[in-house]
């Protein structure tokens, strides 16, 4: 139990083993933050199936978290399909390879990309926003004044943004796709004379199911990791106004980095299925 | 009936005046690791008594109230709030004992992402009642209209001065007609004229509303004008209690010191 962080919305925290004193300083910050951040979670999968439901409140984060960022998301899949296109053009023209360019930019954009550039894109923007969102409500007393008015914080803020981001962030990452491989065709067509149905054609026929259904799988643990950081840095957010910042800034760090660990997980998994 | 347990000079225990106890807070202890903030604290609360707090930053004034409400877990001795122990109670019972209770917080604590109807709202969507859409709009401008910024309605908090804010988060805590209020320093950061405005609206609210009050506040001018009684807590404890003038008049430095400026 440290100082006031003590306060019923948010639960007690069992003492803290004794062999973790003889641990470095560092060390012993991540295992009590990784400790932390798990019950966290836990206490999500707790929350998140008991009734009362937040559906309105689910709905207007999907909003905020979906729909306000669909220009960013789309202008930045359209650049990486226009710069991933022109970039690889001259090494498949040396091949004499060009006709491989829709199946080999399709294959980059929805295997790896497209949901790792949606997931770190969302992890400054909304990751971020949340860590700011909820450190603040912390330091103006807006969660204490929900918990008096009745309401259990923990499902109203936490829950929501969570499921919010587990089930934005693929749907944003499959337009995302959909919007790279436009902007791929429009490249492909400056360069030379190709139909968008030629084009289209040629990407879906070197798509299989395993590329896509891995991918998008990949796409909802981003989703529910830069929600649950968010919140977590946020929700545990200190200090005063300092606080705000240093939630916000380490909810980035913290949920990119994750997302690349799991990325690595899921390339593992794929792999050792033969989806690779 | 001995409320402090130590050589506090208590002037006044009156309170014959005022209906049954609806706080009775009994060598209430609370720490924070090494930091010791209520250390024996002893208070009852009658219906319809307003009783102002006084103590210097950081004594454990706000963590009284905030335990009173069940936000803190106290660490010893019994508090009774409405004749239920609050440590015993389960979370819906909180939830509806809370219902009873408005609370004020020092920054206002406006939802900042809610316009100032659905802050109003927000309270009454939450508890179950037996209104109409209808007498929700009604009481809502009702609420809004007694602290005098029905106009501010669809204003967002960012939009609003802090007096404002403090008389909208006044109303928000009204709006499930509470039978005890708690104010976190209410007139705190906010101009003397504004503050006077808030004490009187403090007090004409509860008068309107029959409120019985704990009020958290260094400001002097405010528990003068709102308080039927005054503790002075001082080390975690309730060092000396009376009213605004016995507590003026008594011969004992540390209750002095809230008094100086008053006598200039």
């Amino acid at each position: 139990m440290k100082g006031k962080k003590e306060q019923t919305n948010q639960r007690a925290t069992p003492k803290e083993p004794f062999w973790l004193s003889f641990l470095p300083a560092g060390v012993q910050d991540f295992l009590v933050e990784t400790g932390d951040t798990t019950r966290f979670a836990g206490r999500f999968f707790q929350e998140a199936f008991l009734p009362p439901y937040e559906f309105k409140e689910i709905v207007r984060q999907s909003y905020e978290i979906g729909y306000k960022s669909l220009s960013l998301v789309g202008t930045t899949a359209f650049i990486i399909g226009v710069v991933l296109t022109l970039q690889s053009r001259p090494t498949l023209v040396r091949f004499g390879a060009e006709a491989w360019l829709p199946a080999m930019v399709s294959v980059s954009i929805i295997r790896e990309i497209g949901p790792v550039l949606v997931a770190l894109i969302c992890a400054g923007k909304i990751g971020s926003g949340i860590g700011a969102e909820l450190g603040s409500m912390k330091v103006t007393e807006q969660i204490d004044a929900m918990e008096v008015s009745g309401t259990n914080p923990f499902k109203y803020i936490v829950v929501t943004r969570i499921i919010s981001t587990t089930l934005m962030i693929p749907l944003l990452a499959i337009m995302g796709d959909g919007i790279a491989l436009y902007g791929s065709f429009l490249a492909v067509k400056t360069k030379g004379a190709v139909s968008a149905t030629l084009f289209f054609h040629q990407v879906f026929q070197n798509l299989d199911f395993s590329d896509v259904l891995p991918a998008i799988i990949k796409t909802f643990f981003f989703g529910f990791v830069i929600g649950l950081i968010g919140c977590y840095k946020g929700y545990n957010s200190k200090n005063g106004t300092e606080g705000v910042g240093q939630s916000a800034n380490s909810a980035v760090v913290v949920a990119s980095l994750l997302v690349f660990v799991l990325d690595l997980i899921a390339v593992q998994i794929t792999a050792f299925f033969g989806y690779i | 009936m001995t409320e402090t347990q130590n050589t506090a000079p208590v002037v006044n225990q009156r309170t014959s005046e005022f209906g049954e106890p609806i706080i009775e807070i009994s060598h209430l202890q609370k720490s924070f690791g090494e930091n010791h903030v209520l250390t024996d604290f002893n208070l009852t609360i009658r219906r319809g008594e307003n009783v102002v707090v006084l103590g210097k930053s950081g004594c454990g004034k706000s963590v009284l109230i905030k335990c009173i409400v069940g936000l803190l877990k106290y660490d010893a001795g019994t508090l009774k709030v409405f004749g239920k122990e609050i440590k015993d109670l389960k979370h819906k019972e909180l939830d509806h004992m809370r219902a009873r209770i408005g609370f004020v917080f020092q920054s206002s604590a406006l939802y900042d992402s809610m316009t100032v109807r659905e802050n109003l709202e927000f309270p009454l969507r939450r508890q179950k009642h037996n209104k109409t859409k209808q007498e929700v709009k009604k009481l809502i401008e009702e609420m809004l209209d007694n602290v005098g910024l029905l106009y501010a309605i669809n204003l967002m908090p960012s939009e609003l001065s802090g007096g404002m804010r403090k008389r909208i988060g006044l109303a928000r805590s009204l709006v499930l007609e509470p039978e005890l209020m708690l104010y976190d320093e209410p007139t705190t950061g906010l101009d003397p004229i504004t503050a006077k405005e808030i004490s009187r609206l403090m007090l004409e609210m509860q008068r309107k509303y029959n409120t019985s009050s704990i009020i958290i506040s260094h400001d002097m001018d405010c528990a003068k004008l709102t308080a039927n009684r005054l503790v002075v807590m001082i080390d975690g404890v309730n060092y000396a209690q009376g009213t605004f003038e016995e507590l003026n008049h008594i011969n004992d430095p540390k209750v002095h010191a809230f008094f100086e400026n008053q006598q200039i």
